[in-house]
């Protein structure tokens, strides 16, 4: 294959590759090891389609059946015979691509802290009024700024998208940590101002009908209650188990609002567990082993998962085991904030 | 390099049950030595490198032939055997039904009912055998409703092509350039009649009455009308089909389950990522490629190609499941890593006789995948037992028990 001077740039997801004028795109990425499907790079099986979202391409030899003119006017082309006549933004079709939800803009706003109250040990609920309505999906995330520092921390929204004008989070102290120990901990205090940028991430509900399990691990509990409330708003009849694995019985928060919701809702049921310190008026172990002792069997069901690493690892484990559709299993990706 | 006649005279040892349980000593050694070499129990030559199997398979110079043992099993005209005009008649005839466009109009209504089927009909046994209860099954279902033979079951198409199979694999030859096990046909020569008693009737059928069956398209597309292509004219192509185009999807399933399981990181990733199957079919299909060796080309002249004089109409075997672990272009090529760099493969193989199916056998291996990784994320092999692979001409695994957790 020809390798001329690379002259435009051809992007797709989060990679940019140099693609030369009359170098195939299938073979910039290829050589730059970014994957593309693709299987004969002759143009005749279709397999290496891709949607041109920005740019212009020469569609060279593509053949008009593996390519039909309704496609080319649909901004599709064939990778592996295309050129680039400009710099390129490319998409493929796929499960991924599929799945493109309306995506909520991202925002910066300055809010005034309203509500800062020791909940359990090391716990914080904060909570920030904002100057205008922020929109969003139950279970995203928003990054607060740590002044004077410009280190930004993340953290879960408990909110359900109705409330959008008082954003609530809760803030675990890590010993040391620039934003908690040095900051939410320390000298922050109601009235403060704080830089919000969000609204992130993908954690949000899908259209799944079947019954929900949710497990958090410390604060990994507040997305889940923002996304349990909003599915049983949804569905009054919904069957959610909510695991809340903490070490012991005094990091555990938000117990009488669990009650309620489990004495509204008769499918909801809540369940905290002690990793480390027992106590006979709680479950003890792992969230995610007292979900495989409850739960014969979760096919169909969907899973949620939010807290340390380790725990969402074990998390998408014990799902598996009991037969849960692994497109059904959501977790949230960002490690917890210190 | 250059080599003499004499350092090639371990070629004269090799044994058709060798290549079949394990070709890649033999063909490692073929790239290495002599990438293109005559093999005297195939009485042919052999394309062992990327190279070599590319530049044939798109060389002027070459044009398709089907192998001896190939056309004593399919007959005249087999698809993958003819060339100018027949050839083109052929291609035209098959390709509308493979078309992208048209593939992506029905596949996952037909595929996906189908692997569904077969997946509960074992999930809650905590065990099963992939190949014959999964793999095979999915791959001829489908393939089987979309030709028009709904009425012949599952059963029988994988016995049909596991007997066709070792018809057109019988390809060892004696010196004299006779074939060395001529009775080797003779089952396939049976399966050809019962092929014929089940759909004759059929073709009868569709003749008068056309059906929105790839069959009844081959009979009727493209002919002038009142006219049908004549049904000997089809059959060696629907022999391709009831053979290749049956089997392969059900190794590339199984091949890649068997490359998965052997990285059980990997196999984490695509379970928990089903976007990532795509990619991992493609990594299955050069780590042990389904149509291993099967097909040939002829040189149309005289040809002087990697230092070795051809003269015109010299026939050479593709081996495109060597090319696949070709070290030229493939680091530590034995080894299924998903995340390899990512490099066009030869398994579908190349030029104007590529495979024809490419597009749909693709799309069933990923519906069969998404569908029993959905309904099964928890299975394990059963490592009770090595997996075992067969197969010269075509490869794959003859076996894969696996267990869960009900
Ligand atoms: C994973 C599954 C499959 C693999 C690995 C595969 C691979 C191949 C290969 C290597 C060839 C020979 C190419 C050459 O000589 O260069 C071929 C030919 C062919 N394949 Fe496939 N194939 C698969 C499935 C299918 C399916 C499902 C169909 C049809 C529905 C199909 C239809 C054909 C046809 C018609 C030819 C002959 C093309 C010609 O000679 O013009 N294949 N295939
Ligand atoms: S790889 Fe087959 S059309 Fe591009």
């Amino acid at each position: 294959m020809t390798s001329t001077a690379p002259t435009f740039g051809a992007a797709l997801g989060d990679r940019t590759v140099p693609c030369g004028p009359d170098q195939p795109l299938l073979d910039a990425f290829l050589r730059a090891g970014v994957w593309m499907p693709n299987s004969c790079n002759q143009g005749t099986c279709g397999t290496c389609k891709l949607r041109v979202v920005r740019g212009d391409v020469d569609h060279r030899d593509s053949p008009a059946d593996t390519l039909t003119a309704a496609e080319r006017a649909a901004g599709l082309a064939l990778a592996c015979q295309a050129r680039p006549r400009s710099d390129l933004t490319l998409a493929l079709d796929g499960p991924a691509a599929a799945a493109g939800r309306t995506a909520h803009p991202l925002r910066d706003l300055v809010g005034t802290v309203v509500e800062l109250a020791d909940i359990a040990r090391d716990t914080r609920r904060l909570r920030i009024a904002l100057p205008e309505p922020l929109a969003f999906d139950a279970g995203q995330y928003v990054e607060l700024t740590v002044p004077g520092s410009g280190v930004r921390r993340q953290y879960s929204l408990a909110n359900t998208a109705d409330v959008d004008k008082v954003l609530e989070l809760h803030v675990r102290l890590v010993p040391g940590g620039a934003a908690t120990a040095g900051w939410i901990f320390d000298s922050l205090g109601v009235d403060d101002e704080i830089e919000v940028t969000g609204p992130f991430g993908d954690f949000v509900l899908d259209d799944a009908e079947g019954p929900m399990v949710m497990i958090g691990g410390g604060t990994g509990l507040a997305p889940l209650v923002g996304l349990a409330r909003t599915a049983l708003a949804r569905d009054p009849g919904r069957e959610i188990h909510l695991y809340h694995g903490v070490r012991g019985a005094a990091d555990l928060y938000d117990g009488d609002a669990m009650a309620e919701l489990a004495a509204r809702y008769s499918g909801f049921r809540f369940v905290p567990v002690l990793s480390h310190e027992p106590d006979p008026d709680h479950r003890s172990g792992l969230p995610t082993d007292a979900f495989v002792e409850d739960v014969p069997s979760a096919r169909g069901w969907s899973g949620w998962l939010c807290g340390p690493p380790a725990m969402v690892d074990a998390g998408v484990k014990a799902f598996k085991r009991r037969r849960m559709a692994p497109r059904l299993i959501h977790r949230e990706n960002f490690t917890p904030a210190c | 390099m250059t080599t003499t006649e004499n350092d090639l005279g371990w070629l004269d040892d090799i044994t058709m049950s060798q290549l079949e349980r394990n070709p890649y000593p033999v063909y490692e050694r073929l790239r290495a030595e002599a990438p293109l070499a005559y093999v005297p129990v195939l009485g042919s030559y052999v394309a062992s490198t990327a190279e070599l199997c590319r530049e044939i398979a798109t060389s002027p110079d070459f044009e398709a032939v089907i192998t001896p043992a190939g056309g004593r099993t399919f007959g005249h005209p087999a698809i993958i055997g003819v060339n100018g005009d027949v050839h083109a008649d052929l291609r035209g005839m098959v390709e509308p039904q493979l078309q992208p466009v048209e593939v992506d109009r029905w596949v996952d209504d037909l595929v996906r009912p189908i692997a569904r089927r077969y997946v509960e009909a074992f999930e809650n046994d905590g065990r099963a055998e992939l190949v014959a209860q999964y793999a095979e099954p999915v791959s001829v279902r489908s393939l089987g409703d979309l030709l028009g033979l709904t009425d012949v079951s599952s059963d029988t198409l994988r016995d049909w092509f596991a007997r066709l199979n070792r018809s057109f694999t019988n390809a060892a030859m004696t010196a004299d350039g006779e074939f060395a096990n001529p009775e080797g046909f003779l089952d396939a020569d049976r399966a050809k009649e019962e092929i014929k008693a089940a759909v004759d009737p059929l073709i009868d059928r569709w003749i008068t009455e056309p059906a929105d069956t790839a069959i009844s398209h081959w009979l009727h597309d493209g002919m002038p009308p009142g006219k049908t292509r004549d049904r000997e004219y089809i059959y060696p192509t629907i022999y391709v089909y009831l053979l290749g185009a049956m089997q392969e999807p059900g190794h590339g399933i199984a091949s890649t389950l068997v490359g998965l399981f052997g990285e059980p990181e990997q196999f984490e990733q695509v379970v928990d990522d089903p976007a990532l199957i795509p990619r991992a079919i493609a990594e299955g299909m050069r780590w042990t490629s389904p149509i291993w060796s099967a097909t040939a080309r002829i040189t149309t002249t005289d040809v002087h190609l990697a230092g070795v004089d051809l003269p015109k109409g010299t026939p050479v075997i593709q081996s495109y499941g060597s090319a696949n672990h070709d070290t030229g272009l493939y680091e530590a090529p034995t080894r299924f890593d998903l995340h390899r760099p990512p490099l066009p493969h030869l398994a579908f193989g190349a030029g104007r006789h590529a495979c024809a199916g490419i597009y749909y056998a693709n799309h069933v291996m990923r519906i069969a995948l998404e569908e029993l990784f959905e309904a099964i994320p928890n299975m394990e092999r059963d490592t009770s037992a090595e997996v075992e692979f067969w197969g010269w001409g075509f490869r794959g695994p003859t076996a894969l028990p696996v267990t869960w957790e009900v």
